[in-house]
């Protein structure tokens, strides 16, 4: 019989890569999507819309983090073997302006689910996306999974109370629970909205003719990015170990906001100090000022060891923005891609 | 000018007794919680203050009736007692204690954030945030270590007190308390569960005690002291956080010679262990560090554990033998035995 996998948040950056990395191993994959107006399954289209028979492993659920009796009914019905709670409003700055709402999904939706878990009796092993984000406030340059927590947006606490809610059901429960404490993962499939994309995106359609330049807050932000698709693998391994622990996962790299820019720019042949404005609108209320991964655990226990850097993660975002454009991709990063990985499992970007 | 405070969870033990305390310093007190009728806040009738505090009705899952009431009281300090409190109660219903002891201060920070910002704020934080842990002496710097959904939820408005404080610069105090027990305490809590059924059974009402792990450590203080701390920390120059205990541990079997002892009984006859009643998972016990609230705020704790059984005790059995002879008073244990 097929191995099922019940996945929130599959219509996100995560949801989609890790939809498709199980696919590829052989499962039945069930992801939840909130019922809107509008179809936000974009990530998923080129599965559910291929010719291949993975779109037949492939089943959505109508569902929401914060509707208990809907999870408990999904569940029920559904009965995964492995569960990854990848749903959240996961945009730090938006935190912010609703911090009651990120609460409401980051922070209770974990304990429905969990308690969801509890009530069906469904014996599945539950993956919990926790974040970089809890370290926050950091008093040592690495962070690992003895680093002390300090949240610094409704985000993170939200974030914290979700990652404590995983602890605490595996140890009053005995439930095979992981929190990945993932730094920085970003694709061409990273939300507009976020730092990253907003500057390939940006950059293609300055390119393009279509933008004349980019807003941005604090440049100064130091962080740890990796390219999403090599994390999800490693969510799908922290559930096959022996034992159910919590792992940080980066890429032991730093980079500032500012340098993203100038290597982003500077791989599109432009000069950055011509279309970058700042705005203090884009500041958040408090910063979290650098963030950067010790992932020895990870390393020895999972094999970790991530083949896309910083210089390689720019390349491959802005190729593929440029590509969705319309526009020729200078073609360095889709070369790096061929190269590290001979067998990708993901589609095109 | 007359002070005016807001505290919300104004029914339970430690908002009767704040009220009393504020009124006494000749407050206006405003009150929050989710029924206001006279039953429900029988211990600020037992006080004698039900008709001195002005009770709004406001509910921490709802934002809105917050915000009405912030805006209504103007308050110069605002007391965030509310929550659902029994952590063993909290693996029942999980979600519940995490939307109203979590993101109900949220929701309260919100609406201060708004309306309130020079209004001081103390939230009740609890030493259940720590958990366990191989920790002797307990700081408020110490790392945490939930183990309940209560404290879960504790911890995540602990950081949003802080978060708020140092980013949005309100005044808030995380009042990191110790179990502090009284005779308003819930009859839930096993040391009010222990003195209303040695009073029961000494009056003859009742037979025995089902009880869940007796070997279980806590560090018990006097309720009426404690809010006084918390009144202390808002007086303050600069908010802070602060522990507040008694520094000594007993466990519940202690408790329940003590108890049985005052009502002149002897426990072993009618004490039963029921494993029915343990907690998931149980908290180890730490000494928590005193010296801030004493050197800071002047505070220590006057009633030793000795005493406060027997408080405790004394009142059940006053109220057994009242409502015996027929009389009515505002009281909780008959409502719910």
């Amino acid at each position: 019989m097929l191995k099922k996998a019940l996945i929130t948040g599959i219509s996100g950056q995560d949801g989609s890569y890790l939809a498709e990395f199980l696919l590829s191993r052989g499962y039945e994959v069930h992801g939840i999507v909130r019922r809107a107006s509008t179809f936000h399954t974009g990530r998923l289209d080129h599965i559910k819309l291929g010719h291949d028979e993975r779109r037949e492993r492939l089943f959505l659920h109508y569902g929401d983090m914060t509707d208990s009796s809907n999870l408990n009914r999904v569940l029920e019905k559904v009965r995964p073997e492995e569960i990854y709670n990848l749903a959240a409003q996961s945009h730090v700055q938006i935190s912010f302006e609703v911090p009651e709402y990120s609460a409401e999904v980051d922070a209770l939706g974990v304990l429905r689910l969990l308690d969801a878990i509890r009530e069906t009796k469904v014996k599945a092993r539950f993956y919990q996306a926790s974040t970089s984000e809890l370290y926050g406030k950091v008093s040592q340059p690495h962070q690992d999974e003895r680093s002390p927590f300090y949240p610094r947006s409704p985000y993170a606490t939200a974030k914290l109370f979700g990652y404590w809610t995983v602890v605490n059901y595996r140890e009053a429960y005995g439930l095979f629970a992981c929190n990945g404490i993932l730094f920085n993962h970003e694709s061409p499939r990273r939300g507009e909205n976020f730092i990253t994309r907003k500057i390939t995106l940006g950059i293609a359609q300055i390119l393009a003719g279509k933008l004349d330049f980019i807003t941005m807050g604090n440049l100064e932000a130091r962080r740890d990015w990796g390219y999403a698709p090599e994390y999800v693998e490693l969510m799908w391994k922290m559930l096959q170990a022996e034992l159910p622990v919590d792992y940080v996962v980066g890429t032991g790299e730093q980079h500032s906001v500012q340098e993203f820019i100038e290597a982003a720019f500077a791989y599109a042949g432009l000069d950055w100090r011509k279309y970058v404005r700042t705005d203090p609108r884009y500041l958040r209320p408090a910063e979290v000022d650098r963030l950067c991964a010790e992932s020895a655990r990870a390393n020895q226990e999972l094999g970790w060891s991530p083949r896309v850097k910083f210089a390689g993660l720019v390349k491959v975002m802005l190729d593929a923005d440029m590509r969705a454009l319309g526009l020729k991709p200078i073609g360095e990063g889709d070369a790096l891609l061929g190269k590290l990985f001979p067998h990708r499992w993901w589609g095109p970007d | 000018m007359t002070k005016r405070a807001l505290i919300t969870g104004v029914a339970g033990q430690d908002g009767a007794y704040l009220s009393a305390l504020l009124l006494d310093k000749g407050y206006e007190v405003f009150g929050c919680d989710l029924s206001t009728d006279a039953r429900s806040c029988w211990r600020l009738s037992h006080l004698g203050i039900y008709d001195k505090v002005t009770l709004l009705p406001a509910d921490m899952a709802d934002a809105v009736s917050l915000l009405r009431a912030v805006e209504q009281s103007r308050p110069h300090e605002i007391y965030n007692l509310a929550a659902q409190s029994a952590p063993g109660a909290s693996f029942q219903s999980p979600v519940e204690y995490g939307n109203i002891t979590g993101l109900g201060f949220a929701r309260l920070l919100e609406a201060i954030l708004k309306t309130a910002k020079q209004a001081r704020i103390y939230q009740a934080s609890t030493i259940e945030i720590f958990g366990y842990g191989k920790i002797r002496r307990l700081a408020a710097d110490m790392p945490f270590h939930p183990v309940n959904p209560y404290a879960v939820a504790k911890l995540y408005a602990h950081w949003l007190g802080q978060m708020y404080r140092e980013d949005f610069g309100l005044f808030v105090c995380n009042g990191i308390m110790f179990n502090h027990e009284s005779p308003l305490r819930s009859l839930n809590f096993v040391t009010r569960r222990i003195s209303n059924a040695a009073a029961r059974i000494a009056l003859g009402l009742d037979s025995e005690l089902r009880l869940g792990n007796l070997e279980s450590r806590r560090d018990w203080g006097y309720a009426p002291e404690y809010v006084d701390a918390a009144w202390r920390m808002l007086q303050q120059a600069k908010p802070d956080d602060y522990i507040i205990s008694t520094g000594r541990w007993h466990s519940v079997k202690e408790f329940v010679v003590k108890a049985f002892g005052a009502a002149g009984l002897d426990w072993s006859k009618y004490v039963k262990t029921d494993p029915g009643l343990l907690r998931p998972v149980d908290v180890p016990f730490a000494i928590g560090d005193l010296s801030k609230a004493k050197k800071v705020l002047g505070w220590q704790p006057c009633v030793k554990f000795d005493r406060l059984v027997e408080i405790m005790v004394k009142e059940d059995l006053v109220r057994w033998q009242r409502h015996l002879k027929g009389e009515i008073f505002p009281w909780d244990a008959v409502n719910e035995t």
